[in-house]
């Protein structure tokens, strides 16, 4: 655990307090997938933060919903359909089952034996999430709920007032900020974040031999647009980031631009690109001299690669 | 009120296909579970629907829950806010604010086990919360409890969206460093 960057851990933790949004959650998902201690370190963080929910009130479902657990678990066929849509299983097994090599090899361009079409990659990692459609409210309960609603209104802060206590609770018992250490009140860091992540249909962890991704490259597959974040990438020290497109279908790799030292590089660079192509080539990264390769050819080293795996169904894409 | 240590045996009886065990679990844990959910979801049918999928997934993987690194009703807490998590932020922010069923959660009865008892992880974890800045407190805690995203944590709060991102990245590193971590 203790080999991942500190970015690495504020994402796993910040994905256990949930404030994520949908395409991180699922790339940190997909990272967990294929990434058996990086599931374990998230999952320690969900446990960690679990505590919270011993001061969280009991509320009693209705009956039927044990009803539908019952003959949800009954139908043999309900059981790996409910497997499928959880994007949180991650166990030994699968986790192994879901990480291909999916940076072991590059292919170039005259080896086009080594079929992508064959690798794991391609297949769809169990991140994917399908819900059935929400029940209808349409028996008598709806009249009693309808009351209870009305109730529940009356107290319209609820939602905030166990924080509230909580605090309150802090402030009185352990809330001591001479004990906070100036050391943890450094500058606040100026985040470029303004990028917006495309809705994440198609991500690749670029990594060296299964190690932790370096970057993660989500392919927005309507607009064929692309995001690098940086996850666990290294400095440059002089060099810059370049990334490549690699596929048989073309006759050498196609550079894809510098990736920008920010912690999001945005670009509609794979347009120019058919979707059959985007989908199936390893996209790498190789360490180039400052700004990019002078020849427009690989020069340096690929440190990164990886291929894409799809995230969000298409039914799904919003 | 199970023990923990009966929650356990209660699982892995589960993993063995055992119904009646998993019935008394169900019951042993319902209500805790939903409460957690209703709070971040605010709608009885989806949090309804994350409870379905949560003991499903409990009767499927039971054989995975490792009693060496969490209590039983930690491990199917996380899986039931995980998923309720990826509802709402897959929803988007308005659509739950705005439905007609939307609903406040005062009607939950405090659980008994926690007025009694406090956890020393959760007393350690409130101290560490505890010395945060007081605004960084709140942060952490609604977007726990309520599940709020970054963007309903800005409005709460008057502040830009990054701002928050940079406050609550943070806050869980200093979390982590006071947790010893």
């Amino acid at each position: 655990m203790m080999a991942y960057s500190e970015d690495h851990i504020a994402l796993a933790a910040e994905y256990a307090l949930g404030t994520l949004d949908a395409d991180e959650r699922v790339q940190v998902q997909t990272m967990m997938s294929v990434d058996a201690s990086y599931a374990v370190l998230c999952e320690a963080w969900q446990f960690r933060l679990g505590a919270l929910n011993q001061m969280v009130g009991l509320v009693e479902p209705r009956a039927d919903v044990w009803e539908r657990i019952k003959a949800a678990i009954a139908g043999p066929a309900a059981a790996p359909a409910m497997l499928a849509a959880e994007p949180q299983v991650v166990t030994p097994d699968s986790a192994e089952a879901t990480a291909p090599a999916l940076a072991s090899e590059i292919p170039t361009p005259e080896g086009q034996a080594s079929a992508p079409a064959a690798e794991p990659a391609g297949e769809p990692v169990a991140v994917a999430t399908r819900r059935a459609e929400p029940p209808r409210m349409d028996d008598p309960d709806v009249i009693r709920l309808a009351a209870r609603v009305r109730q529940w209104r009356t107290v319209a802060n609820a939602m905030t007032a166990l924080a509230a206590a909580l605090l309150a609770m802090i402030s009185v018992q352990v809330y001591r900020p001479d004990l906070l250490p100036n050391a943890l009140r450094s500058k606040p860091r100026t985040q470029v974040a303004d990028v917006k992540t495309p809705p994440a249909q198609f991500v690749a962890l670029l990594q060296k031999n299964g190690e932790a991704p370096a970057f993660i490259l989500t392919v927005d597959a309507v607009s064929k647009s692309f995001t690098v974040r940086r996850v666990g990438a290294g400095p440059e020290q002089g060099k810059s980031y370049e990334l490549w497109l690699v596929s048989d279908r073309l006759q050498a790799p196609r550079s894809l631009g510098v990736i920008g030292s920010s912690d999001f590089t945005t670009r509609p660079a794979l347009s120019s690109f058919d979707s059959d192509t985007v989908n199936s080539a390893t996209y790498a990264v190789s360490l180039e001299p400052e700004g990019g390769s002078p020849t427009g050819a690989v020069t340096g080293p690929i440190v990164f690669s990886g291929k894409l795996i799809e995230t969000v169904p298409a039914a799904d894409a919003r | 009120m199970l023990t923990p240590a009966e929650l356990v045996w209660l699982i892995a009886a589960v993993s063995k296909g055992d119904e009646a065990a998993f019935e008394r679990l169900y019951v042993a844990t319902r209500a805790k579970l939903y409460g957690v959910v209703l709070r971040i979801l605010r709608r009885q049918d989806l949090a309804e629907e994350v409870i379905q999928e949560t003991y499903v997934k409990v009767w499927n993987s039971a054989g995975q829950f490792n009693p060496a690194v969490s209590s039983p009703i930690t491990w199917m807490a996380a899986i039931a806010r995980n998923r309720a998590i990826d509802i709402v932020r897959k929803r988007g922010e308005s659509s739950i604010e705005e439905e007609p069923e939307a609903m406040d959660v005062a009607a939950e009865t405090p659980d008994p086990l926690a007025r009694r008892e406090m956890s020393e992880e959760l007393k350690r974890l409130l101290e560490c919360v505890g010395r945060l800045e007081p605004d960084r407190q709140k942060l952490v805690l609604l977007a726990y409890y309520n599940g709020w995203s970054r963007e309903q944590l800005a409005a709460k709060f008057g502040t830009p969206v990054n701002t928050v991102k940079t406050w609550l990245r943070r806050s869980m590193i200093e979390i982590r460093a006071c947790l010893g971590l």
